[in-house]
């Protein structure tokens, strides 16, 4: 197939190329540095097409397997010795050259820096990495401060965010504006005083650490999914993003853990009455916070744009069935703000010793 | 307890039963089709509507994963049980 000397006398250039291409693939023995393909060769030679009477014979004696030139346009290949193709034996020796290590480097170079480019680029696809800073940009006085609102929240009066040009103020600057500092934080201490509350009954090992950890992850994917669902289904339309909602849900690990410090200082009777008097002050401050940030969403009452034209809304459908309507938001509110102390308690009772639990009940 | 492994099981459950709905045999006769010509006169934000549509999302995106899931998950459990 390769010697059709009499067929192609008049063939094209590009045609010529491409089969100069192939022969220099199959026929070319490897170069030795690895990292230079074979392709810069065959595109250097494809620019010069040879002699016209030569066009049906493959096997040209203007081609030169032995000497790689450099065409001047491969850029970190500017250096690279006038050396005759190198036997596999003189590999070792030729690698040793300070002008290949570097040019080995400046590759490895590029290379890390596009993998690096590809996975920022994918993970800000899955993760908005810039807004999830937003929730990270605390300082010590904030913490402080919004786990003394979370604990005792009746005394504060002005629960609305703070705005600065139609974005939320960063939370270093306004004690109500959620973040995910304070449920990180509190998501390990609860694994870590969960560990230490099964070690002072003797049901500890060091799998219940991973145990535990999981556990709770799981249960904070349930909830989410839970409560993004629910709007989903119920067509809620609220300004609440999923990272608020993350950051609200969050919030309960500090409820947990002073709970179960109740438990470790007075035994049930602690654990009890600390569970209730926060699960109550939770769920005021999420009524409070959310009332405010799920209210805020576009209510548009009277705006029906999935109707067709022409079609009357039946006037007797209740205020239920609005899009996006006022009264779905306040069961979402209520609902979110009743589950909240229903998973504390579920998330610590495996973990207070059953004879404090059982004690309070029988009395 | 609930732990991942037995979230993501529950949650491959789940999306298996959501998906061997047929559309044809069991939806449309029980007036749950997403075919019917008076669809466009209902109410689009019902929550009938809104969970019908989940479903059939679900079906159409998560058809093939589930697949490959479904044998990892079972080859899974053959060897460890």
């Amino acid at each position: 197939m390769n010697f059709n000397a009499s067929r192609n006398v008049g063939a094209g250039g590009p045609r010529k190329a491409k089969r100069v291409v192939d022969v220099n693939a199959m026929g070319a023995p490897a170069p030795a540095p690895s990292f230079s393909p074979s392709a810069p060769y065959n595109t250097g030679y494809a620019q010069s097409p040879p002699p016209p009477y030569q066009q049906g014979i493959q096997l040209d004696g203007g081609q030169e397997f032995g000497t790689p030139e450099p065409a001047g346009n491969f850029g970190f290949m500017g250096g690279y010795p006038q050396s005759p193709m190198p036997a596999p034996g003189n590999i070792g020796a030729m690698l040793h050259q300070p002008i290949v290590q570097d040019m080995a480097m400046q590759y490895g170079n590029a290379l890390a820096a596009q993998g690096r480019e590809a996975v920022q680029r994918e993970l800000g696809r899955f993760v908005a990495v810039s807004r999830l800073r937003y929730y990270f940009a605390v300082d010590t006085s904030y913490v402080l401060r919004k786990l003394l609102l979370i604990l005792f929240p009746y005394r504060h009066s002005e629960w609305m965010v703070k705005y600065d040009q139609e974005t939320p103020v960063q939370p270093r600057y306004d004690v109500n504006a959620p973040d995910l500092y304070i449920p990180s934080m509190g998501y390990v201490t609860y694994v870590l005083l969960a560990g230490f509350m099964l070690g002072l009954q003797h049901r500890f090992s060091p799998e219940q650490i991973s145990i535990q950890a999981s556990s709770a992850l799981a249960y904070i994917i349930f909830e989410m999914v839970l409560y993004l669902v629910t709007l989903y289904i119920t067509s809620t339309g609220t300004a609440l993003k999923t990272l608020d909602l993350l950051a609200f849900s969050g919030y309960k690990y500090t409820v947990m853990i002073v709970s179960l410090l109740g438990a470790l200082a007075l035994g049930g009777v602690g654990y009890y009455c600390c569970l209730a008097y926060c699960s109550a002050g939770l769920s005021y401050f999420l009524v409070k916070t959310l009332r405010l940030q799920l209210l805020a969403g576009s209510p548009q009452p009277a705006e029906q744009p999935s109707y067709s034209y022409g079609y009357q809304p039946n006037p007797y459908a209740e205020q239920w069935s609005k899009p996006g309507g006022t009264k779905r938001r306040v069961y979402f509110l209520l609902f979110v703000a009743l589950t909240q102390p229903l998973l504390c308690w579920w998330l610590t009772r495996h973990l207070v010793p059953a004879a404090a639990l059982a004690a309070p009940v029988a009395t | 307890m609930l732990t991942l492994w037995n979230l993501f099981e529950a949650s491959l459950l789940c999306l298996n039963a959501v998906c061997v709905l047929h559309e044809e045999r069991f939806m449309q006769k029980m007036g749950w089709g997403a075919n019917t010509q008076n669809q466009g006169f209902e109410d689009q934000s019902s929550i009938k509507f809104q969970i019908l549509n989940l479903v059939r999302s679900i079906r159409t995106v998560t058809r093939i994963p589930l697949i490959i899931l479904n044998i990892l998950t079972i080859i899974f459990k053959l060897l460890l049980g």
